[in-house]
């Protein structure tokens, strides 16, 4: 769901047009897309080099943890998954809203990681990581539409 | 509901793919348009009563339709007539904002034609008066956002025959 669907699912609701806050919201909202477009492009062009320093910082600093435990298919599968949560994002960005990152990755994530045994205090700082990276590539516009999608990823470690 | 951002991310996500090439470029024009979308709601949500009651002025006002034995008699049907158009404004304008037909099918055309069997209402003077509701939101918003909402307006018109 987009800040659109959002807005107009909410008026929707209470049966009546948009208010004038909610259609100030949609206008900043279409007044950002250049930004917006350009901080998903450039997620998506550097997914790799996010995903490949984030590592490095995280397992600087946590080194006994699956992704570094010399096995190279747990290695690519948790990499894998840090790159999607970088396309979640993006989505996010584009959406205006962090719906597309809810629905695809964090609802039932806990559990997952549970399952597979990979600490979830572990997958918090690896998020950190990859937000300190994705942040010095982006503008600071685009840093700050991407930045509390980031932040929401990280605290639903 | 589905809306234009939500069609395009759903099915890249479905391939593990960004939003890139075709469906980026058509999400930048709907970004492009959205001023004006934005516009064209403030303007038609701050006057709709007045556009309803132009647009009955325009096509049913005058008929047979409001005379005893027509559908808009007594008051009770004419408000009742009222009540639907302000829904097919308020909804077509949502879809218009969302560039996407979704939630009229979802919200308003699901059922709506057994429902007006049901009740007896006839579609014709409905369909009459969406045509002159297009004329009379053009007027408001000016060409180009009228033609935006035509799309939509003419999505219920469809949907009704």
């Amino acid at each position: 769901m987009s800040i659109v669907a959002k807005v107009i699912a909410q008026s929707d609701m209470s049966d009546r047009f948009l208010s004038s806050s909610e259609l100030t919201q949609l206008q900043d909202f279409f007044n950002q897309g250049s930004v917006r477009i350009s901080a998903a492009q450039k997620l998506a062009a550097n997914e790799q080099k996010i995903v490949d320093q984030g590592s490095k910082q995280f397992w600087s600093q946590c080194s006994n943890t699956p992704s570094n435990s010399g096995d190279s298919q747990k290695t690519a599968l948790c990499q894998r998954d840090q790159g999607w949560y970088i396309r979640l994002v993006s989505y996010c960005v584009l959406a205006g809203n962090s719906k597309p990152l809810e629905d695809i990755g964090l609802d039932g994530m806990r559990d997952m990681y549970t399952s597979l045994q990979v600490p979830l205090a572990n997958l918090k700082l690896a998020m950190r990581c990859l937000k300190s990276v994705a942040m010095g590539l982006l503008t600071s516009e685009e840093a700050a539409l991407a930045g509390p999608y980031f932040d929401q990823l990280i605290r639903a470690f | 509901m589905q809306d234009t951002i939500t069609s395009l991310i759903n099915p890249a996500d479905e391939k593990g793919q960004y939003l890139e090439g075709n469906r980026l470029d058509q999400l930048k024009k709907y970004f492009q348009t959205g001023n004006l979308r934005v516009k064209a709601a403030n303007q038609i949500g701050s006057s709709a009563a007045s556009i309803i009651s132009q647009t009955v002025e325009k096509s049913l006002l005058y008929g047979d339709i409001t005379l005893p034995g027509g559908n808009m008699y007594p008051t009770r049907r004419y408000a009742a007539c009222l009540r639907d158009l302000t829904y097919f404004l308020r909804y077509a304008t949502y879809a218009m904002l969302a560039a996407d037909t979704s939630i009229l099918d979802e919200r308003v055309l699901n059922g709506l034609n057994d429902t007006y069997s049901s009740l007896g209402v006839p579609i014709e003077p409905i369909i009459q008066a969406l045509q002159a509701m297009k004329e009379v939101v053009t007027q408001r918003v000016g060409t180009e956002a009228g033609q935006e909402m035509d799309v939509y307006l003419d999505h219920i018109i469809n949907g009704l025959k």
